[in-house]
C-alpha cells in the first residue's frame, strides 16, 4: 500500500490480508516519515540554495534566498576551485593507501585466527577494541602519540639509540602519514572481524582434504577459500571505502586539516567552508555535486557487483 | 590440524606484535590520565610510560575541583557534556530502534515499505557533511540548535539504517510458526507483535540497541555543527580543554577520553557475537 491509496481503504470489515497490509503500512510509517524528513525536503532546500549566493549572514532567511539568485554560477565555480580538487585528491590518496593496507593486515590476522589456540578469545577481544574507541578520542590519542616529545619518537629513539624529535603533525607529508596510521590502527580490526567471519565459514574438511592431496597453503587459499570469500571481501572493502571517504573525526582532531591544507580531506574542506567562510550557497553546490557523484558511483558499483556475483 | 612448531611460533609472534600495536595507544592515554602535570610533557629520556607519581587530579579537575597544581580554572565542568552525550545517545537510540524495529517487522512479515532497504542504504552511504547545511537551517528553524533533543533526533535518523537492517535480519531468521499459531488462536496481529514477537526478540533487540548506542556515542561531527555551548557532547567539549596560557591540558583530556572510551569498548565486547551482522547490514552472520 502506498501513501496515495491509503484513504481509499474500503469501509467494509477488512479481510485478513488487508488487515496485515494495513498493520504493515502503519509499522513502516515512522521510518518513512523520518526518511522523507531527512532526504526529500533537505535536498530540495539544498538545490534551491545552491542556485543562489545566500549566506546565513545575508540578513534574510533562506526562503528569500532568490534575492541572491546567481543561476549555475556556483556549479561552474566548482571546476575552478583548486582547493576542492586538491581535497578530493587527498581523500582519494588516503583511501588508496588505507583501505588496501587495512584489508591485507586484516586478512593476514584473520588467517592466524581460523583454528583454535590457547588465548584465542582474549586476543580476539583485544584486537577488535580499536574500532569501538570513539573516533574523536582515537584522534586525541594519536595527537598525543605523535607529539615531537611523544612516545612514537621515544620508541624510535630507543630503537635507533639516539634522540628523535620529528615534528610529525607539523610536517605536511608526515602529518598525512600520521593520519593514515591512525585510520589503519582504528579500522584494521573491522576488516579482521568481517574477513574472519568469512574464513570461518570455509569448510574445513575440504581444506584438510586438499592438504592431504598435497596442496600448498597458497593453493588451498586460492582455490577453496577465495571463491567463497569473494562476496564477503567485496562487502568489507565497500564498507571501508564508503566510511573512509567520509574521514573527519580522527583527522580533524589530530591536524585540523593542517599544517596549511596538507591533510584537508573533502569533509574537512566542506566543514571549513561551512563554518569559516559561511558561503552556504556554494557549500550547498559542493554537497549536491558530491551526492550526485556518489550516487552514480554507487549504482555503477552495484551493477558491477551484480554482474560479478552472477 | 597439526601445525609445525615454526608456524606456531610465527603465529604467536605475529599476534603478540598486533596486540602490542593495538594496546599501546590506549594504554598511553590511560597512563596519561593518571599523570601529574610535570609528567605530561616529559620528553626524550624522561618519557614516562607508567606514571611515576600517579594521581587522580586530572579526574578531579574535569569535574570541577580546582586543584592547586593546575594553573587554569575551568569555566565549565565535564558533567554537563557527559549528560548531554548520554541523553542524546539514549534518546537517539530509542528513536532509531522504535522506527527501525517497527519498519523491519512491517517489511519482514507484511511486505510493506519495499523502498526502505535501498533508501536506508543510501542514507548510510552519504557523508553527513553533505546534508548538514539544510539540517542546520531546519534545526535553527525548529529551535533545535544546541539542544540534546535536537541532537537525539538527528542521531536517531542517522542510525536508523543500522537499527532497521539489524532487526530485519533478526525477524527474517525468526520462525513464524509461533506467531501463526497465536493468530489462529484469535490473537490480533498487533497483539502478536507486541505480546509475542517482541518479548521473544528481547536478546536481539538488546544487542541491536547497544550497537546503535555505540554509534551514537561515537559521533563528533554532527555535535560539532549542531551544538555550540549549552549541550556540547564529550568530544566537542574535550577539544575545548586547552588554554592559551598553558596549551593542551594533556592529562585532563586523557582523563575525559578514558571516560568516553570505556563504555563503548565494554558494550562492544559484550555484543561481539553480533558485531559482524551489524557492521555488514546483516549481509553476514557470525
Amino acid at each position: 500500500m502506498t501513501l496515495a491509496d491509503a484513504p481509499l481503504a474500503p469501509p467494509v470489515p477488512p479481510t485478513p490480508a488487508e488487515d496485515g497490509a494495513r498493520l504493515g503500512f502503519r509499522l513502516t510509517l515512522p521510518a518513512q516519515v523520518l526518511v522523507l524528513f531527512i532526504a526529500v525536503f533537505p535536498l530540495l532546500m539544498q538545490l534551491y540554495i545552491s542556485l543562489t549566493d545566500w549566506s546565513p549572514l545575508a540578513g534574510v532567511a533562506w526562503p528569500r534566498a532568490w534575492e541572491f539568485w546567481n543561476g549555475f554560477a556556483n556549479y561552474s565555480d566548482l571546476a575552478q576551485d583548486g582547493r576542492l580538487w586538491a581535497a578530493l585528491g587527498r581523500t582519494a590518496l588516503v583511501m588508496a593507501v588505507c583501505v588496501p593496507v587495512e584489508f591485507l593486515l586484516g586478512l593476514s590476522l584473520a588467517m592466524l585466527f581460523v583454528d583454535e589456540f590457547p588465548g584465542k578469545r582474549v586476543a580476539y577481544s583485544i584486537l577488535i577494541m580499536p574500532m569501538m574507541v570513539v573516533p574523536a578520542v582515537a584522534g586525541y590519542m594519536f595527537f598525543m602519540l605523535f607529539q615531537s616529545g611523544g612516545p612514537v619518537n621515544g620508541l624510535l629513539g630507543t630503537l635507533l639509540g639516539r634522540d628523535i624529535a620529528v615534528a610529525w603533525l607539523s610536517d605536511p607529508t608526515l602529518a598525512l602519514v600520521a593520519v593514515m596510521i591512525a585510520d589503519i590502527w582504528q579500522w584494521t580490526p573491522l576488516m579482521f572481524l568481517i574477513l574472519l567471519a568469512g574464513l570461518v565459514g570455509v569448510p574445513q574438511d575440504q581444506m584438510r582434504a586438499a592438504t592431504l592431496l598435497g596442496a600448498s597453503a597458497w593453493q588451498r587459499f586460492r582455490t577453496i577459500a577465495l571463491p567463497r570469500m569473494k562476496t564477503i571481501m567485496i562487502i568489507a572493502l565497500a564498507i571501508r571505502v564508503i566510511e573512509n571517504f567520509k574521514i573527519f573525526d580522527t583527522l580533524y582532531i589530530m591536524t585540523g586539516g593542517g599544517p596549511g591544507v596538507a591533510t584537508e580531506t573533502i569533509s574537512v574542506y566542506i566543514y571549513e567552508v561551512t563554518t569559516q567562510d559561511l558561503i552556504w550557497g556554494y557549500v550547498a553546490a559542493i554537497a549536491l555535486a558530491i551526492l550526485v557523484i556518489l550516487s552514480v558511483a554507487a549504482v555503477w558499483a552495484m551493477k558491477r557487483m551484480g554482474r560479478a556475483a552472477a | 590440524m597439526t601445525r609445525s612448531p615454526i608456524f606456531e611460533t610465527f603465529r604467536y609472534a605475529a599476534i603478540l606484535i598486533a596486540l602490542a600495536i593495538t594496546l599501546v595507544p590506549i594504554l598511553w592515554m590511560a597512563s596519561m590520565a593518571f599523570k601529574p602535570i610535570p609528567e605530561w610533557q616529559a620528553t626524550g629520556q624522561n618519557l614516562t610510560w607508567i606514571p611515576k607519581d600517579p594521581t587522580l587530579d586530572n579526574f578531579r579537575f574535569i569535574f570541577g575541583e580546582s586543584s592547586s597544581n593546575l594553573i587554569v580554572a575551568l569555566d565549565r565542568t565535564a558533567v554537563q557534556p557527559i549528560v548531554a552525550s548520554l541523553l542524546a545517545s539514549v534518546l537517539g537510540t530509542l528513536i532509531a530502534m522504535t522506527a527501525g524495529t517497527a519498519a523491519a517487522y512491517g517489511l519482514s512479515r507484511y511486505g510493506s515499505g519495499q523502498n526502505l532497504p535501498l533508501a536506508l542504504l543510501q542514507l548510510r552511504l552519504f557523508p553527513p557533511m553533505a546534508v548538514m547545511i539544510p539540517v542546520m537551517i531546519m534545526w535553527a528553524f525548529l529551535g533545535f540548535m544546541d539542544t540534546w533533543w535536537g541532537l537525539a533526533l538527528i542521531y536517531g535518523i542517522v542510525t536508523l539504517p543500522f537499527a532497521f537492517w539489524l532487526m530485519k535480519t533478526f525477524f527474517d531468521d525468526m520462525p513464524r510458526e509461533i506467531e501463526e499459531a497465536a493468530m489462529v488462536e484469535g490473537c490480533s496481529r498487533w497483539r502478536v507483535f507486541t505480546r509475542i514477537t517482541l518479548p521473544m526478540m528481547r536478546a536481539p533487540l538488546a544487542s541491536a540497541a547497544l550497537f546503535v548506542f555505540i554509534l551514537n556515542w561515537s559521533d563528533y561531527l554532527i555535535a560539532l555543527l549542531l551544538t555550540t555551548r549549552e549541550w556540547v557532547t564529550i568530544p566537542v567539549y574535550m577539544a575545548s580543554l586547552s588554554s592559551s596560557m598553558t596549551g593542551q591540558l594533556y592529562g585532563a583530556k586523557a582523563a575525559l577520553g578514558l571516560i568516553a572510551a570505556v563504555p563503548p569498548v565494554i558494550l562492544g565486547i559484550l555484543i561481539q557475537r553480533h558485531l559482524v551482522r551489524g557492521l555488514t547490514f546483516g549481509a553476514l552472520k557470525q
